[in-house]
């Protein structure tokens, strides 16, 4: 038998018995935020492993080896992206953590911040030793006031603990003679919180490190990127909170563990998070290139009422008619490339039959046009203005099938057209609304009326 | 609301003015801007002009600047807001939901639309987008707590609360994987010390994710 014959099949189901729930071991459980619980089941020994035992660069190695791509949405391969860090020059270095989750749909790394902040502060520890920043900042989003508490707990106690600070795991010299391991004087690493004030906009690498430094949170002009001039100026990394705590389980237990997951193109252990009209809505742990099918039938017990679509990953990415062959399809990036939309931060939300498509979208426009920095003339014309003046309009039933064609043609100019992505996370939803369910904006002009009128949803 | 604004916010503050300036790096003193913000707008529902600048000469910024800093972001307030803010998520998730009917029934039992604040200062009510909470909405957050799965029934408690003066105590909404954890940590008495590192933490039997967790659900259904 050839070693490839060998080589155990991929883990791409929850339900394979090789499959355990990582990410969110200890998401759910009272108490287990506190440091006390985290070092009880095996916590910081990832962190001691890459700090006392691996250089930088293997750490990196080791995270090019496990295949991790950024869970922020984007799904840049992480270990990649902390290699574009610049030589050592005596310039201070940071590591940013993202925690400004604002994409309808997603609400994973709130519970990681709430429930496993040392898991985070682990990962952070780890990156930081990667790249050699010794200063990490982690903006969280200011309605995230839990997470925010128990992130400030957590790295207090950190700091007691000597976990974070000056000389982390630090040794002294043992030994004499050729046995004798020399000192160590440690990592300095501490971590800066701060706390955003509601504005979408700072998910966006560039304008987190904007409102950090206490402007208006604008994107900036990239290059330079991150890695040649970010926070301040400086060198700085920046990743989603899953990607450092999926960092955690990497060092702990081996890129190969890690790499068993998945599929070609997309590695490892992802939280989904499902919305909308199901059985079990919530955030769930799944290998990559499981099905929706697994996620919104075997785990989430399957629609409360007949759905016609699915978001695949949060309200930016382009909905997928509801069928058959669309529920089959693993969730991983190749694949959601392939049917013309993103996997993003894998939010997950089920749109029911009785929803009106038109109606849906303005919402999803809404959002988008609130959240526009309005610092480039696309998004600050054609999504904070025309756009959601159009759905008024179709809503109003005072469209006409000429609207419909100018409201396409928008949409297509808004592509690829803005400073940042905002504008794109604006149109390709509208465009993907166009390509699947015209015949409902057609029947709301034609009729002056929904085809599917607005129903009571609100639970007793 | 009575307002000493002749003394400056943080003169008898000393210490938590240094400890927020000292949180950032040599050279990052404006990066303080928002976090003083927060400071004060927790204290008096809202950022006034008055703090605006003493925050702005702190700084060592322009008051322009801080204005444009602050105006940025949709919960710094100009004008005080209610003792209790409701703020009221709805985007497409919670909007699933009934999102759209709990702010119409807030509506109708506050007298307020979105940007307003009742004379008394009791309620301001306010629109806001996607606070993250999808599996769990429709989600109200009062002041900095969220409440979740706000049905009609739970909307009625959460204002004969607020009406009597408490502010509500927090509860928890689980779903999906936050629900297995807390039964697996049930099912496992004891802490189990960490004989093994990471490899052996307590692990999550995948079979019990699913089913029967309905003591925890709320009105999913």
């Amino acid at each position: 038998m050839s070693a490839v014959a060998d080589k155990p099949a991929a883990i791409t189901s929850r339900f394979d018995p090789r499959f355990e729930v990582t990410l969110y071991r200890h998401v759910g459980v009272d108490g287990a935020h506190t440091l006390e619980h985290y070092r009880a089941r095996g916590g910081y020994r990832a962190a001691e492993k890459a700090l006392t035992t691996m250089t930088p660069t293997q750490v990196i190695d080791e995270v090019k080896a496990s295949g991790l791509r950024g869970r922020g949405g984007a799904g840049f391969p992480a270990g990649l992206k902390w290699s574009f860090m610049p030589p050592i020059d005596g310039r201070q270095r940071f590591i940013v953590c993202n925690g400004d989750e604002s994409e309808p749909g997603s609400f994973k790394d709130r519970y990681l911040m709430e429930d496993d902040p040392h898991q985070l502060i682990e990962g952070m520890l780890i990156a930081g030793w990667a790249i050699q920043a010794t200063i990490g900042i982690l903006y969280v989003r200011g309605e995230y006031y839990l997470a925010y508490e128990r992130m400030r707990a957590a790295i207090a106690e950190a700091r007691a603990a000597g976990l974070l600070g000056r000389g982390v795991f630090a040794t002294e010299a043992e030994g004499e003679g050729d046995e004798a391991t020399p000192a160590s004087p440690g990592f300095d690493f501490d971590i800066i919180l701060h706390r955003g004030a509601g504005a979408y906009i700072c998910g966006e690498e560039t304008a987190l490190m904007n409102s950090f430094e206490g402007l208006r949170a604008n994107p900036r002009l990239k290059p330079p990127f991150p890695a040649q001039a970010g926070v301040y100026g400086r060198p700085t990394t920046i990743n989603n909170v899953e990607s450092f705590c999926s960092v955690t389980h990497i060092i702990g237990r081996g890129a190969a563990w890690y790499a068993a997951m998945g599929t070609d193109d997309s590695k490892g252990t992802k939280l989904y998070q499902l919305s909308g009209p199901v059985a079990r809505p919530g955030v769930y742990e799944m290998p990559m290139g499981a099905t929706f099918r697994e996620l919104i039938f075997d785990l989430g017990g399957g629609p409360t009422e007949p759905a016609k679509a699915i978001i695949p990953g949060g309200s930016s990415t382009p909905m997928l008619p509801w069928s058959d062959e669309t529920l089959d399809l693993p969730m991983d990036y190749g694949t959601m490339a392939k049917v013309g939309s993103m996997l993003g931060t894998g939010g997950v939300i089920v749109v029911p039959e009785s929803q009106c498509m038109v109606d849906a979208m303005a919402n999803v426009v809404r959002f988008y046009a609130h959240e526009s920095c309005g610092k480039c003339t696309p998004c600050r014309e054609g999504v904070a203005t025309w756009l959601p003046k159009m759905y008024q309009k179709l809503l109003a039933g005072l469209g006409t099938r000429e609207d419909l064609t100018l409201m396409e043609e928008m949409v297509r100019n808004l592509r690829g057209t803005a400073f940042c992505p905002l504008a794109d996370a604006c149109a390709m939803p509208v465009a993907a609304s166009f390509q699947h369910f015209r015949h409902e904006y057609e029947h709301l002009v034609d009729h002056g009326q929904p085809k599917y009128p607005t129903v009571s949803r609100w639970a007793e | 609301m009575d307002l000493p604004t002749l003394q400056p916010f943080f003169e008898d503050k000393p210490e938590l003015l240094q400890e927020i300036l000292d949180r950032y790096p040599l050279g990052g003193r404006r990066s303080a801007l928002m976090p003083l913000m927060w400071e004060v707008q927790r204290a008096e529902r809202h950022v006034s002009e008055a703090r605006l600048h003493e925050i702005a000469d702190i700084v060592g910024v322009t008051a322009t600047e801080a204005k444009g800093v602050m105006s940025f972001y949709s919960t710094f307030h100009e004008h005080p807001v209610g003792r209790f803010h409701l703020q009221v998520c709805r985007t497409l998730s919670c909007k699933l939901a009934g999102g759209d009917e709990l702010y119409r029934a807030l509506v109708a039992e506050t007298g307020l639309v979105s940007g307003e604040t009742d004379a008394a200062g009791t309620f301001s009510l306010q629109n806001v987008e996607c606070l993250g909470s999808c599996g769990t909405g429709p989600v109200l957050q009062v002041n900095d707590t969220y409440h979740e799965r706000v049905t009609r029934t739970r909307l009625a408690e959460l204002l004969a609360e607020m009406r009597a003066g408490h502010e509500p105590a927090p509860t928890r909404e689980r779903g999906g994987d936050n629900v297995s954890a807390q039964k697996a940590a049930r099912a496992e008495p004891a802490a189990e010390p960490a004989a093994g590192g990471p490899a052996e933490g307590p692990a999550d039997a995948p079979a019990d994710a699913p089913g029967g967790s309905s003591d925890e659900e709320g009105g999913a259904a």
